[in-house]
């Protein structure tokens, strides 16, 4: 199987090459309207389908990586290193993305299949998908040539093969694991598809924007998988690493963030575009950057700039990164050069309080939360360059810096919506922010009440100050929306007649883009408002003998016993906690510690009871090694549950923006 | 309200106000717990695995130990963070602490970020001005009847508030 | 799996994709440029979107009537031109 994997990448590369030169090659007879031997038109269409048959190619290769690590063949080193004979068969599926060289078959795979679907759709406007085509090819010609000269998944074990694999990391051994990467890597490989359309259209001079209809579907889709993959790695990060948080600020967590900020800004700026042909270049620009931010966290991590968690093996890919990226930006910035002509605005901006301009501010907020991430993961590699020490520039630095950033685009969710399109003055729609700013002061009326307090001991604290004003714009915001429905239903019902619940239907249904879009709002305010509550975290780390008592919180824990268990894939050992609450007896948790055979890698295991209030999260940390007793760290979390509630509604609310709108026509005709 | 009767409340809001403020700073001195877990996450585990220190537990880490007890003895013999800080940066490098310190070329890298948004903010605000100067002048509408009966068929189309429709 | 069978299938799916990419297709898609007709009636189409949704947000209250007026005419005037050059465009 590694033969016929290694000859089905290396026909992929093949074909995906020919896909490009033959792509250009007719792109340009055409347009210079040169004379050839064969047809252009013939040959842009063989090259079309030379990239649907590297789609079938790169299955191909895929599908013997899975045969070969399900039927346990340990000749090929991948599989000796990323699987074990006794590994459940979910595990044996993430091996395929579990190391470098099946990450990258991944994202191979991913651009062939959204390229094949792209090539299956051509008819919508031929020309303008040749281009797209032919430069997604490109891409993937990068991809397969890393595959097969510096990074082969089907390399062969030298010497004897052993008799089984090393087995998974343990870290990777969670269910969130096995969905995480696939869906970031869906989410990173996406943004080729509108940077493609982007480029394409900038290269044709393609009259007007419909290409950012034709590829908004695609945007959304893969800004919705990105938000999913960032979220799920999260949880496994709180599930797992069991230090009782979920973001670190590690290299790579940051590297999937700053695409998914210059991807939100894009989503939102390409709207000026579309509506009002505005901002063209802005755009452009912004698109090149989200595509080239999804190559760097690859950069950064396996060419060894930056030490993280997640670099699991360095190696020269980084250098093959690097390189990709600045021809990338080399095409980029020619393109541009050559026909920026064409990005004209048409027109301008009626005022500073219009929705348009909202739209840059909420450009720049983003931008630059883009860019402190960016500078803060790059600054120790400055810092080195320059004083010659290595600094680490960790969780405080960004979250200094970055929460403040983060409650302005908050405040800027709540105010753009109240802002109309080509709004002329502020004192003409004064009245939109009375109900937000009334429940504003409430909140924060209510939250002083309520203990949360910034002079907290005498002295400020700033992680409460900062809570606070989540609250307190989260309230805000929440309002600005609803009163935004109920508006927009006021004006429904009066027209039909019908009750508020179904006019709001209605009104979903006439804009599904707007009113989804305000539902991914309040989705991530509800985000916001779970992230705040890590300012009021508790923990409490204790040795627990039998029968002894922990209290924390609400919450009093008491050790009942601890145990070890077996099964062919890992041992574990585990305490047995009764929780009470109000002296009776509420729950029992089993915080773990497993040991991984194949690895010999440990690997805790958190017990979670959540509530919508907090999160109670527990941690065996292993037996004291003079007692023999079992160490145990509680940390009580407030409003974790939050966060992935708020996700939840964001995915419920791209999911109802990626729904096409009832057309006016079929409106009147309904009314009628 | 009289102006006695305003005296005696703005006295008792006074007293009020000292009394919470004395409560606050009595309040004010942290235990030594608190101390720790504070410091301990504004230091690095230096044994590579890119953690805060007081984040740092998986099994086998060969330095978290250490690195938090010495932090312990530290905050026992009551050295302020600056003494702790250095004495750490002494022994490991500047790679321990978890964010560069605010001096030197490293306050670059917290004054880059407020620069930056700075910089953006006010070239924000000023092209929305520029642009919107642009506009002052009013638009001269075209009133020759073909216009004017495109426009009426527009308006029917798009639905103005008077046929009911969207 | 032995090399060998490894090799022939791979070569096969080699022929096979070969095959189909250069398999003589008589009716390719023809690259017909868009043409300025079907420019004019995408940004016909995008203006009625523009002026149904100032009407609605005029209608939520969203909007101070002479804001509305002024810019209802501004947009229907550059739809109005829109529309005459199609029709110019379409009588050709």
């Amino acid at each position: 199987m590694a033969t016929f994997g290694s000859l089905a990448l290396l026909i992929a590369l093949a074909l995906a090459a020919y896909n490009l030169l033959a792509g250009a090659v007719a792109l340009r007879l055409l347009a210079t309207g040169q004379s050839s031997r064969i047809a252009p038109e013939r040959l842009a269409d063989t090259a079309r389908r030379a990239g649907i048959a590297g789609f079938v190619a790169v299955s191909a290769a895929a599908f013997a990586l899975i045969w070969s690590v399900f039927a346990n063949d340990f000749s090929i080193t991948y599989i000796l290193e990323h699987s074990n004979r006794d590994l459940p068969a979910a595990y044996k599926f993430a091996a395929l993305w579990s190391g470098q060289e099946g990450s990258l078959l991944l994202w191979a795979w991913l651009l062939g299949t959204f390229g094949f679907i792209l090539r299956l759709r051509h008819k919508t406007d031929v020309k303008l998908y040749a281009y797209a085509g032919t430069i997604i090819a490109a891409v993937q010609v990068f991809f397969l040539a890393i595959l097969v000269f510096a990074a082969p998944p089907f390399a062969l074990t030298q010497g004897a093969v052993p008799q089984d694999g090393f087995g998974l990391n343990p870290l990777l051994q969670y269910p969130e694991m096995v969905i995480h990467p696939p869906l970031l890597y869906l989410g990173y490989v996406g943004f080729s598809v509108p940077f493609a359309f982007a480029l394409g259209a900038l290269m044709m001079r393609y009259p007007g924007e419909r290409w950012i209809k034709i590829t908004r579907v695609w945007t959304m889709v893969t800004w919705l998988f990105l938000t999913l993959g960032i979220f799920l790695g999260m949880h496994w990060a709180y599930a797992v690493l069991g230090w009782g948080g979920y973001w670190g600020w590690d290299p790579v967590e940051n590297a999937s963030l700053m695409p998914w900020l210059t991807g939100t800004a894009f989503l939102h700026s390409v709207m000026m575009q579309e509506k009002r042909g505005m901002m063209k270049s802005w755009n452009i620009w912004l698109i090149f950057s989200t595509f080239l931010l999804t190559l760097l966290g690859t950069t950064l991590t396996r060419g060894g700039l930056v030490s993280s968690v997640h670099a699991f093996a360095e190696s020269s890919i980084g250098n093959w990164f690097l390189v990709f990226m600045l021809l990338v930006l080399a095409v980029c910035i020619f393109t541009y050069i050559l026909q920026h002509r064409h990005l004209e605005s048409e027109r301008q901006l009626e005022s500073l309080v219009s929705r348009e301009s909202s739209f840059l501010f909420n450009n720049l907020v983003l931008l630059t939360a883009c860019f402190v991430i960016l500078w803060g993961t790059l600054f120790p590699i400055l810092s080195e360059f320059v004083q010659g020490s290595k600094v680490t520039v960790g969780a405080p630095f960004f979250n200094r810096v970055a929460v403040p950033i983060g409650l302005f685009l908050i405040f800027l969710t709540g105010v753009g919506p109240l802002l109309p399109w080509r709004a002329s003055s502020f004192r003409s729609i004064r009245r939109n922010f009375v109900a937000p700013v009334v429940v504003l002061w409430l909140t924060v009326i209510g939250c002083l009440a309520a203990g949360i307090r910034p002079w907290n001991n005498g002295t400020f604290d700033r992680g409460d100050f900062y809570a606070l004003v989540a609250f307190v714009l989260a309230a805000a915001v929440v309002t600005a929306v609803v009163v935004e429905f109920l508006r927009g239903a006021k004006v429904i019902s009066r027209q039909t007649g019908g009750n508020l619940f179904v006019s709001i239907f209605a009104l979903i249904r006439r804009n599904t883009r707007r009113y989804g879009g305000y539902i991914v709002h309040v989705g991530v305010v509800i985000v916001v408002v779970g992230l705040a509550g890590a300012a009021f975290n508790r923990s409490q780390e204790q040795e627990l003998a039998l029968g002894s008592k922990m209290p924390i919180g609400p919450y009093t824990l008491v050790c009942t016993g601890f145990t070890q268990d077996a099964n062919p894939n890992y041992d574990s050992e585990y305490a047995m906690l009764d929780v009470y609450r109000d002296g009776k007896r509420a729950f029992q948790m089993n915080p773990e510690k497993r040991v991984y055979t194949a690895s010999q890698q440990p690997q805790t295991m958190v017990a979670i009871h959540s509530v919508p209030g907090w999160d109670l999260y527990v941690v065996y940390e292993g037996a004291n090694p003079d007692t023999g007793q079992p160490i145990i760290k509680a940390f009580l979390n407030p409003l974790v549950s939050w966060i992935w509630a708020g996700v939840a509604l964001m995915c419920l609310g791209t999911v109802i923006a990626l729904m096409p709108s009832q057309k006016p026509a079929a409106l009147k005709g309904g009314q009628a | 309200m009289n102006r006695s009767q305003a005296a005696v409340f703005w006295m008792r809001a006074c007293q009020a106000l000292a009394l919470a403020v004395a409560v606050c700073f009595s309040m004010g001195a942290t235990t030594a717990g608190a101390r720790f877990n504070d410091l301990s996450h504004r230091l690095m585990c230096t044994c590579g695995c890119a953690q805060l220190l007081g984040e740092c537990n998986h099994v086998g880490c060969t330095e978290s130990t250490r690195e938090r007890n010495e932090l312990s003895a530290a905050i026992a013999a009551g050295q302020t963070n600056q003494q702790i800080f250095a004495a750490f940066s002494a022994k490991y490098g500047a790679i321990v602490l978890a964010a560069p310190p605010a001096k030197g070329f490293d306050l670059i890298a917290w004054i880059a970020p407020f620069a930056v948004f700075a910089a953006a903010l006010l070239g924000v605000i000023l092209l929305v001005r520029r642009w919107s100067a642009g506009q002052s002048a009013p638009a001269v509408l075209h009133n020759d009847p073909a216009t004017l009966a495109l426009r009426e068929k527009i308006r029917r189309e798009t639905g103005s508030v008077n046929n009911g429709g969207f | 799996m032995t090399q060998s069978l490894g090799l022939i299938l791979g070569a096969f799916l080699g022929l096979v994709l070969f095959l189909y990419t250069f398999w003589p297709e008589k009716n390719s898609a023809s690259q017909r440029e868009k043409t300025r007709i079907d420019y004019l009636l995408e940004r016909k189409e995008q203006l009625y979107d523009n002026l149904r949704d100032l009407n609605f947000e005029y209608r939520a209250g969203k909007y101070p009537e002479e804001d509305y007026q002024a810019q209802r005419s501004l947009m229907e005037d550059e739809t109005a031109r829109i529309l005459a050059q199609i029709e110019t465009l379409q009588k050709a």
